[in-house]
């Protein structure tokens, strides 16, 4: 098929969505609004949110521009199973981090970030890895959401991608500053609302319209055998592979996700967690269908560039107003997910460098409001500049990733295992993370032993990864043995080729080191730390205006709403 | 046999998609409304 030129709004048409929009989500941001906002309710509404709040916050949190269109791209590049390479293994990243979720909430149930919770565990340097990876991930994905909104605004109206990149920023900040995170969950209700309702109907309505499922026929010529194959190796190994050694390091190292899990009424992780990985993956697997469809069709991408797939075939198959729900849902995905940031990156800013600086008791909620809103502007207007300057974000983003590879099993063990340091963690973290480098990026020959070695490490960091999922859900005992099996099962076909596939092995070589260093040097120490002291040492910054807490400290009710103490 | 198998994978993801929908919104009207009863701001 001929590459198509995309439909166009006008400025007037465009304009009136991003009103629509925007000014909607600010009008509903005004429900909630309280001329005295409460710190911890800025940052996590005060850790009683109910299921539904919850299980869409998170679910449009995950939800991105970008997921959606590599999923899209994974199926236009690797035939049927590559929205699945893409969409299942991310929603596992939500699955995979309740029961550890769990776990944490039960040691630090009044936590604002995970970082302020490694402080009260180990001390100032895992804190600050821990935050500084966190604010460098949200100001990746604030940016790269900001782009995304700019080329699609670009793209299909007058204006160009700065003034898109300015309008999209502009929104977001409008309904996210005054009220934070309640502001961005309750938001984020209505545009997974909005989200999940458009591809309901309108994905069904592209199939139909683009002449499926005949299409399945007259267009199968145009798959490779490995495209038409639902177990490609191709697809398996170049998408779904390095994603699932991504799985836990993205979840844990994702502010985003831990202050959601913070919020959340405690009872209800669980059916938060289970129902945003559904909805994450039945949404993100679902568009990426349009890639699949597009390769049927055999359409070649606009500018040969793969992320125009998704606008091309809803502007080629859908009437204007259907098309224009279409936009609404893309700008719905990256703002959810740009507040969401903006909420995360404002809590760092107030519970950790704020907080923790002058001292959990020294805390003016009011000066810790202020800050908290001034790094919203700061974090806004930071991301604004790099979308602008085109800043490549990928050397940032592998070097985020390794972080959070190097952090997973010192994060994870500083939980269960008592014995765990702040010597260990920190030396652990920082080792793994400058042997990944070279590894990442091919900076040493692997030729003679220096491959099979690295190999072997990779091997290792396979038993890590499968091990800790394991555990995770089924404890330690079994999480050992699938671990250890993991690892001698890979063996044999991983050992003297896994080194070239740098990105891969680079990840797991970050998963290995940082287990090993942190295990040897925790078992050797005589450390017995106290978890019941996390919970004194992380609570409220705000108590005394916190009406709910009034209540309680009267004896005059139940401290949870919820449970009908009112 | 293809074709239909086929279809079904496309369009299965909609339907799974409606459902989450419908879950989520049902729990959020009951929170709702139960704020309202007492009185107090859903978040």
């Amino acid at each position: 098929m001929p590459e198509t030129e995309l439909i166009q709004f006008s400025g007037i048409a465009i304009g009136s969505l991003l009103v629509f929009f925007y000014g909607g989500t600010f009008v509903v941001s005004l429900l909630i609004l309280k001329k005295e906002e409460n710190a911890d309710g800025y940052m996590t509404a005060g850790n009683k949110v109910g299921f539904g709040i919850s299980a869409a916050s998170m679910t449009a949190t995950w939800i991105w521009a970008a997921s959606m269109y590599a999923s899209a791209t994974s199926g236009y590049t690797y035939g049927i199973s590559g929205p699945i390479h893409y969409g299942f293994w991310g929603a596992l990243m939500i699955l995979f981090i309740y029961p550890f979720g769990r776990r944490i909430r039960s040691v630090a149930p009044k936590a604002h970030t995970l970082a302020e919770v490694m402080y009260a565990r180990h001390g100032r340097s895992s804190q600050l890895m821990l935050a500084g990876s966190n604010v460098v991930g949200s100001l990746i994905s604030l940016m790269s959401n900001f782009i995304a909104g700019g080329v699609l605004i670009g793209l299909l109206s007058p204006f160009n991608f700065i003034q898109g990149v300015f309008a999209i920023a502009g929104g977001v900040l409008l309904y996210t500053l005054w009220s934070g995170f309640r502001a961005s969950a309750l938001t984020d209700f209505v545009q997974v609302l909005g989200m999940l309702g458009a591809v309901a109907v309108l994905m069904p309505l592209i199939f139909f319209a683009a002449g499926f499922p005949a299409a399945f026929e007259t267009g199968a010529s145009n798959l490779t055998a490995q495209q038409s194959n639902f177990f490609s190796s191709d697809a398996f190994l170049n998408q779904g592979a390095p994603y699932i050694a991504a799985v836990l390091a993205y979840a844990i190292g994702n502010q985003t996700i831990a202050q959601r899990l913070f919020a959340v009424r405690e009872d209800l992780i669980k059916p938060t967690f289970i129902t945003a990985t559904l909805g994450y993956g039945a949404m993100v697997i679902g568009v990426g269908m349009l890639g699949v469809l597009a390769l049927y069709l055999n359409v070649d991408p606009v500018q040969g560039d793969p992320n125009n797939l998704i606008p091309q075939m809803a502007a080629q198959y859908l009437p204007i107003g259907l098309l224009a729900i279409f936009v609404l849902m893309i700008i719905g995905a990256l703002s959810s997910t740009a507040d969401s940031d903006l909420s995360a990156l404002s809590s760092i800013a107030m519970a950790d460098f704020y907080g923790q600086t002058v001292g959990k008791d020294n805390v003016n909620p009011k000066t810790m409001l202020l800050v908290g809103r001034a790094t919203m502007v700061s974090a806004t207007a930071a991301a604004v500049a790099f979308a602008s300057m085109g800043l490549s974000i990928l050397d940032l983003l592998v070097f985020v990733g390794a972080l959070w590879g190097a952090l997973v099993f010192p994060v994870i063990a500083s939980f269960y295992w008592e014995k765990v340091t702040n010597k260990a963690f920190s030396v652990a973290v920082v080792v793994a993370v400058a042997i990944f480098l070279p590894v990442r990026f091919s900076w040493i020959s692997m030729d003679g032993l220096v491959g099979p070695f690295f190999d072997i490490l990779s091997v290792i960091g396979i038993g890590v990864v499968l091990g800790l999922m394991a555990f995770g859900f089924f404890g330690l005992r079994v999480g050992k043995i699938v671990g250890v099996a993991a690892a001698m099962i890979s063996a044999p076909f991983s050992i003297g080729f896994l080194h070239d596939y740098a990105t891969l092995s680079g990840s797991l070589v970050a998963y290995a080191v940082s287990t090993v260093i942190c295990y040897l040097m925790s078992a050797r120490s005589t450390e017995s730390f106290d978890f019941a002291l996390i919970r004194q040492r992380v609570g409220d910054f705000d108590e005394a205006e916190d009406p709910d807490n009034e209540l309680a400290r009267f004896g005059g009710g139940d401290p949870d709403p919820l449970a009908g103490g009112r | 046999m293809e074709t239909f198998l086929l279809t079904t994978y496309v369009l299965m993801w909609p339907v799974l998609v409606s459902i989450v929908l419908f879950v989520i919104s049902r729990a959020f009207l009951r929170e709702w409304a139960e704020s309202r009863r007492e009185g107090r701001p859903i978040i």
